[in-house]
């Protein structure tokens, strides 16, 4: 493997630096939504639909609005007018999409639609208002179901004669079908994934400031993305952009549900206008769990070809996703993303997709860590099942068709292109940390004595730093102030990734000053220059290529600034912590602060045409898209006589290029990962047939706790990208391959038994539900 | 999330919160350790105009050995049951089932009386104080009264104590020589409530026969419920020959647990089998090895 | 309904409010009292992120109205350590093993290890595991976490024996 040429003094990047965000956050002194308090402000609630598809016949305010502490109520007839219509709107061609607004007007369309916004004094009376807001429902058929969805008689939407949202197949393929009638063998299954909540442990939320005098609308967010935030409150409120300022502070984590602002937010943002004072809300949990948009809901059918040595030969792959009333993403993308990027790791040739989306009457799906991983789930349970149907282990099924490095560069059959990936090697990495073989051992003495181990393997590549529209390009402005100190400004959204010390790494090796005296800002629009947020494991790629290309930028002028004061040639001169010094020549040098005082206040000493100050602005555009490569494995025991599954060990091998900071990559991935065992064993946000959702309290919709997430151990290669640093992104990863591990563990260990495990949640009760089947076919 | 408004008051003494209560019946309602009566306030699920909060009433804490009953005022904190030392030795089913609540944040809060008194049908205390054959002292202005556990659940959430009664200590009779308890549950998490769980608690004679035996489930029905027909069938029977699995199956065969999202209730049953054959085995060893001196000596 | 006068010390400063009954401990810890260090991420018991100090024992403050602690003493995450003064064994040990990334579950993680360490000053990962089930962390799959506190009872020994 080759290794990244690294700046000469590089001494943070790479290292397991700790965290510059820390101290505030473990002293209670981190800035969140819900802490900021602005004069004057007042409080938002929702009244939100209970039923999941209804006519709204009459609202009745009277009783809510004589609640002392009221100061208004309005519902969608009184308060959509504000903005523009449709808030967002992504339809195309033959793929319908509805009119977005942020009330209910008319009608309601999911349990949780919110119908009115009652803003008072504080939010305990807001909600003692909410709940007199008297609405009359005339109830209707609700869609329901991703596999009834199409057949239902009901519409999830007015104006939509279909609850069909897109659908699309690649062209009949001669060549697929010959491929197919060839293989020895051709083995078709179906995979569900239960619809899913993101979970940020901190739910959504802002304080929208309309300022009458400056005209000019203030929003502190909860969010991913501030800039196109002000693009889209600009937009949907008829506003200049310049008049709009987005800030976020601390957000306590995203994973997807926070990329784009909702109609609640919009709500609120209105609202402050009409009143022109702050207005603050904050989402409850329940809320959150009902009405924040959720995730996966989709399964997927493949049918694959192999040879006699389980070698594939064809792959057909059809995609069902239910998107819920509201999508927070065009219909398609889940479906789209997930059927593009299924041939993942392995080699074959001929390749053929149908997909379809579903309108419901439940919310709306979103992104959520890995919105394309259906096909990790599908494609990695189906090589454990083609594994076992012709007797192949499900380590040398992988082996016999991984992508290898001699094959390289390589295209996939759906057009993309690989280079600089390592899957093999991240395969047999992990396979050996985890001791294959002698689990294998393990395992037979356990079945022996009536204990059911398993192992899962799960292999995948993962696309990230997509790179389309605003988050192909990032900038970094690199401002040496006069007394040496760094501000770096970036328009990324970090909410947890960290950045506040990455990004700094790599400036600080790059101007050679102690990591102490550099400083992000980044979450401001007024401060920051625009640029693309923190979602799709962009950061480390674009993020850290820009700040280190516009880093260089500014070290060639201060070399060039100092060579001028040293009488040398910039090129001889060296920076480390904080000092220039002649190479060779120790007692030539001059203090890194001198040459920024300098750079500001001495005009006289700098070289001729040398424009005074020291500042960066880069902006770089980042290629389609950067391939970072993973397995994960993990072994289990489940338990037969009550189907309680218990993780037992967890590797991952991973290669996401040069790392910045491995801690950080380490944390990346190990709460991936635990997202991935949350969907393989516990989440699930269900429904009932008429449309009532069923988990919304924590009490219900179960996310994993310390005793569920078992110590992981991580094995790291590392094979630079050709971006300027050489990283590649580690945002997704671990939710992306953990389900199919854990579902091909407790398969493995069912194995004897007969069971074949399509599903998630792997709950107690469908486990021995599953046993059972198995027992009585 | 916030409750609807409420008045408060917190009386020190008993007699005060039973005015309060008798004054106020079904608007009133007695706040414990408030980890079950506050998130149902707080989502709005139920709603009282008067709070009485009993958290200052220091008559109603502790842990008293008075003869052969372990008495424990309704305001004893699981925390502090789970630790103290009369109750290991008296009542040690107790203190081992109190493990199983929730986790150690909600155990500094949560009361005993407060979880008894709320009944949930997937709780340990209700099904403990079923299986030791405990009773709760309960108070009103008209006076007191005691009522057998078995009596007091009546339903899931509801006990036969009146609004205006207020409970005051739950007592646990000391099981004698050659007793042998077990407890276990079925969970989705560490410290959730049960999808299923079972406590039993036995007596041997001297020749290894089942002197006393009571056998609980608890989720498997709108309440902890007793196995009585598995109980008669093992009652007097050499513990040797007894065969647990069929006895257990039996047992939980007729059993209708309900279904919710955490699991069905054809599971429920499904696991109730094993479950109820695991607490017996276990209860038994533990009761012999209570009996064997060598083996108290060691304790 | 009538507000009450309470008077409850954190971080041993004394606060002084009218509060309705209703008003939960954990809002007036950050409304009435601004110290907005103790987090909200469920109101219903669940999450753990709203963990404090009551009179020295880890309580849920969502689970308590704020009248029922008045006379009480708290502390929250920004009492742990004096202000300028160096962190706790527990804070040192998340700053080191990166046991926060959005830091919203924090609060309660750090004051539930502080009361955990002080009953268990020598724990096995295994009770760390079962002593922390009661906090819900999003980020971090838990595996710095568990390691910080593997840590701070090790700083607290090195501490202890120096
Ligand atoms: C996250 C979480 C997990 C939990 N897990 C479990 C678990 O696994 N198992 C379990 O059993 N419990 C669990 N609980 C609930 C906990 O044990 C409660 O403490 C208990 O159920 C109620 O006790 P309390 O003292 O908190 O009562 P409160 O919540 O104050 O009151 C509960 C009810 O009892 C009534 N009441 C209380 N005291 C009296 C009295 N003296 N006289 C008359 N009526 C009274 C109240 O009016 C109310 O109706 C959990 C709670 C949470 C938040
Ligand atoms: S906010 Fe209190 S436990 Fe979740
Ligand atoms: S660090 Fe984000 S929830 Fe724990």
């Amino acid at each position: 493997m080759s290794t990244v040429e690294k700046p000469s003094a590089a001494r943070f990047v790479g290292a397991r630096v700790q965290r510059r965000e820390d101290p505030r956050l473990l002293s209670g002194h981190g800035q969140y939504i819900d802490d900021v308090r602005l004069p004057g402000m007042l409080h938002a609630t929702f009244v939100r639909s209970p039923l999941a598809r209804a006519r709204i016949v009459a609202i009745d305010l009277e009783h809510a609005l004589a609640v002392p502490g009221v100061v208004a109520i309005w519902d969608g007839s009184a308060l959509n007018g504000d903005a523009a219509t449709p808030l967002w709107d992504w339809a195309g061609e033959g793929t319908p999409f509805p009119e977005v607004r942020a009330l209910a007007e008319g009608d309601v369309r999911f349990a949780g639609d919110p119908v009115a916004i009652v803003i008072a004094r504080d939010r305990y009376v807001a909600e003692d208002a909410a709940e007199l807001v008297d609405v009359e429902y005339e109830p209707l058929q609700a869609v329901v179901g991703r596999e009834l969805a199409e057949a239902s008689t009901g519409r999830a939407h007015d104006g939509i004669d279909t609850n069909v949202a897109w659908s699309a197949a690649s062209p009949t393929d001669p060549a697929l079908e010959a491929a197919f009638a060839a293989s020895a063998h051709v083995i078709t299954e179906t995979f569900r994934q239960q619809r899913h909540v993101n979970v940020p442990m901190e739910p959504r939320g802002l304080v929208a400031h309309w300022e009458r005098g400056a005209e000019q609308l203030t929003v502190y967010a909860s969010s991913q993305n501030p800039h196109q935030d002000r693009e889209y409150f600009a937009r949907v409120m008829g506003l200049p952009e310049h008049h709009v300022r987005v800030i976020m502070r601390d957000v306590g984590g995203g994973f997807g549900q926070k990329i784009f602002r909702t109609r609640e937010e919009t709500a609120v943002a209105l609202a402050s206008r009409r009143l022109g004072r702050p207005v603050k809300w904050i989402e409850d949990r329940q809320e959150n769990l009902m009405a924040a948009n959720h995730a996966r809901d989709e399964q997927m059918t493949l049918r694959v070809g192999v040879d006699a040595d389980g070698v594939i030969t064809a792959i057909h792959a059809s995609h069902l996703a239910d998107v819920g009333a509201y999508p927070l993403m065009p219909a398609m993308m889940p479906g789209f993303m997930a059927l593009e990027v299924l041939p993942g790791p392995y080699r074959f040739a001929r390749y053929g997709w149908a997909g379809k989306s579903v309108f419901t009457n439940t919310s709306g799906i979103s992104a959520y860590r890995g919105p394309w991983m259906m096909e990790t789930v599908a494609r990695e349970i189906m090589m454990d099942v083609v594994a076992r149907e012709i007797g192949v282990d499900p380590a040398e099924i992988r082996r016999r068709n991984v992508i290898q490095t001699e094959d390289l560069p390589y295209t996939t059959p759906t057009g993309r292109e690989y280079d600089r990936i390592s899957p093999a090697q991240t395969l047999e990495a992990a396979l050996e940390e985890i001791g294959y073989e002698r689990f294998r051992e393990e395992q037979a003495r356990a079945r022996a004595e009536g204990r059911y181990l398993g192992l899962g393997i799960s292999t995948y590549i993962e696309p990230t730093a997509g790179a389309q529209g605003p988050t192909g390009i990032e900038a970094a402005t690199v401002r040496v102030e006069p007394s040496g100190k760094v501000n770096v400004l970036m328009g990324t959204g970090s909410h947890g990734h960290s950045l506040e010390t990455t990004m700094v790494q790599v400036v600080a090796d790059q101007l050679g000053v102690p990591i102490e005296d550099v400083r992000l800002l980044q979450g401001d629009t007024a401060v920051s220059p625009y640029g693309g947020g923190t979602a799709g494991s962009r950061s480390a790629v674009i993020a850290g290529g820009v700040a280190r290309i516009s880093a260089i930028k500014l070290r060639e002028k201060v070399l060039e600034l100092a060579g001028h004061l040293l009488e040398a040639a910039a090129a001889d001169l060296e920076i480390e912590d904080g000092t220039i010094t002649v190479k060779g020549s120790p007692g030539s040098s001059i203090a890194f602060a001198d040459v920024a005082r300098i750079a500001y206040y001495d005009p006289s000493r700098l070289p001729e045409g040398m424009e005074p100050g020291l500042e960066s602005t880069s902006r770089y555009s980042a290629p389609p898209a950067t391939y970072a490569n993973s397995t994960q494995v993990c072994t289990c025991e489940v338990d037969v006589a009550t189907g309680e599954v218990r993780l037992l060990d967890y590797v991952v091998g991973e290669d996401c290029g040069v790392m910045i900071n491995p801690m950080v990559v380490e944390g990346q991935i190990a709460g991936g990962v635990a997202q991935g065992i949350g969907g393989a064993l516990l989440e699930h946000l269900a429904y009932d047939e008429t449309g009532n959702p069923l988990a919304i309290t924590f009490k219900d919709y179960l996310l994993p706790t310390t005793e569920d997430v078992p110590d992981i151990r991580y094995v790291h290669v590392e094979t630079p990208s050709n971006t300027p640093g050489g990283h590649k992104g580690v945002g997704e990863g671990g939710a992306i391959g953990a389900p199919a591990a854990i579902v091909n563990a407790v398969a493995d260990a069912l194995a004897p038994l007969g069971v074949r495990v399509t599903s998630q949640p792997l709950s107690p009760d469908r486990v021995l539900a599953m046993i059972d089947d198995a027992r009585s076919a | 999330m916030k409750a609807a408004p409420f008045d408060y008051a917190a009386p020190t003494e008993v007699d005060e919160a039973l005015a309060l209560l008798d004054e106020f019946a079904e608007d009133a309602k007695v706040l414990a350790g408030g980890q079950s009566l506050v998130p149902l306030l707080a989502l709005r699920m139920s709603r009282f105009d008067q709070l009485v909060d009993v958290n200052r009433i220091e008559a109603l804490r502790g842990i008293e050995l008075v003869g052969e009953t372990l008495v424990i005022g309704a305001m004893t904190r699981q925390a502090t049951i789970e630790r103290d030392e009369e109750v290991r030795r008296h009542a040690p089913l107790l203190a081992e089932a109190t493990r199983y609540i929730g986790h150690f944040q909600i155990r500094n809060r949560g009361t005993i009386g407060g979880s008894i008194a709320h009944a949930d049908p997937t709780a340990e205390y209700p099904a403990i104080a079923l299986t030791l054959g405990a009773e709760v002292e309960v108070a009103s202005v008209r006076g007191r009264r005691r009522i057998d556990a078995g009596e007091l659940l009546e339903s899931a959430y509801t006990t036969t104590l009146e609004p205006e009664e207020l409970l005051l200590s739950v007592r646990v009779p000391v099981w004698g020589a050659r007793s042998g308890f077990a407890v276990h549950e079925i969970a989705r998490r560490t410290g959730d409530f049960a999808l299923v769980g079972g406590a039993a608690a036995v007596t041997l004679d001297e020749a290894d026969a089942v002197a006393r035996a009571h056998v609980v489930l608890f989720g498997v029905a709108d309440r902890a419920i007793r196995l009585s027909s598995l109980e008669a069938a093992i009652a007097g029977q050499p513990v040797d020959q007894l065969d647990l699995a069929e006895l257990a199956r039996e047992a939980t065969a007729e059993l209708r647990p309900p279904s919710d999202v955490q699991a069905t209730g054809a599971y429920r049953r499904r696991v109730a089998a094993p479950l109820t054959e695991r607490l017996l085995r276990t209860a038994f060893v533990r009761a012999r090895r209570a009996g064997d001196p060598t083996e108290e000596a060691a304790r | 309904m009538s507000k009450q006068l309470i008077s409850v010390r954190i971080n041993d400063e004394l606060f002084e409010g009218e509060v309705e009954p209703r008003k939960t401990l954990a809002d007036f810890i950050r409304e009435d009292c601004t110290l907005t260090g103790t987090h909200l991420a469920c109101e219903h018991g669940v999450c753990g992120a709203c963990t404090i100090l009551l009179d020295g024992e880890a309580v849920r403050s969502c689970l308590m109205f704020a009248v029922q602690a008045d006379g009480a003493s708290l502390t929250t995450l920004e009492g742990l350590a004096p202000e300028g003064g160096p962190m706790t064994p527990v804070q040192q040990g998340f700053m080191e093993h990166h046991g926060l990334q959005c830091g919203f579950c924090t609060p309660g993680f750090v004051i539930s290890a502080h009361a955990f360490l002080r009953d268990h000053p020598d724990p096995t990962e295994e009770e760390i595991r079962e002593g922390l089930s009661g906090n819900l962390c999003r980020c971090t799959g838990y595996q710095g976490i568990v390691r910080a506190v593997q840590r701070a009872a090790e700083i607290t020994r090195e501490d202890v024996t120096a």
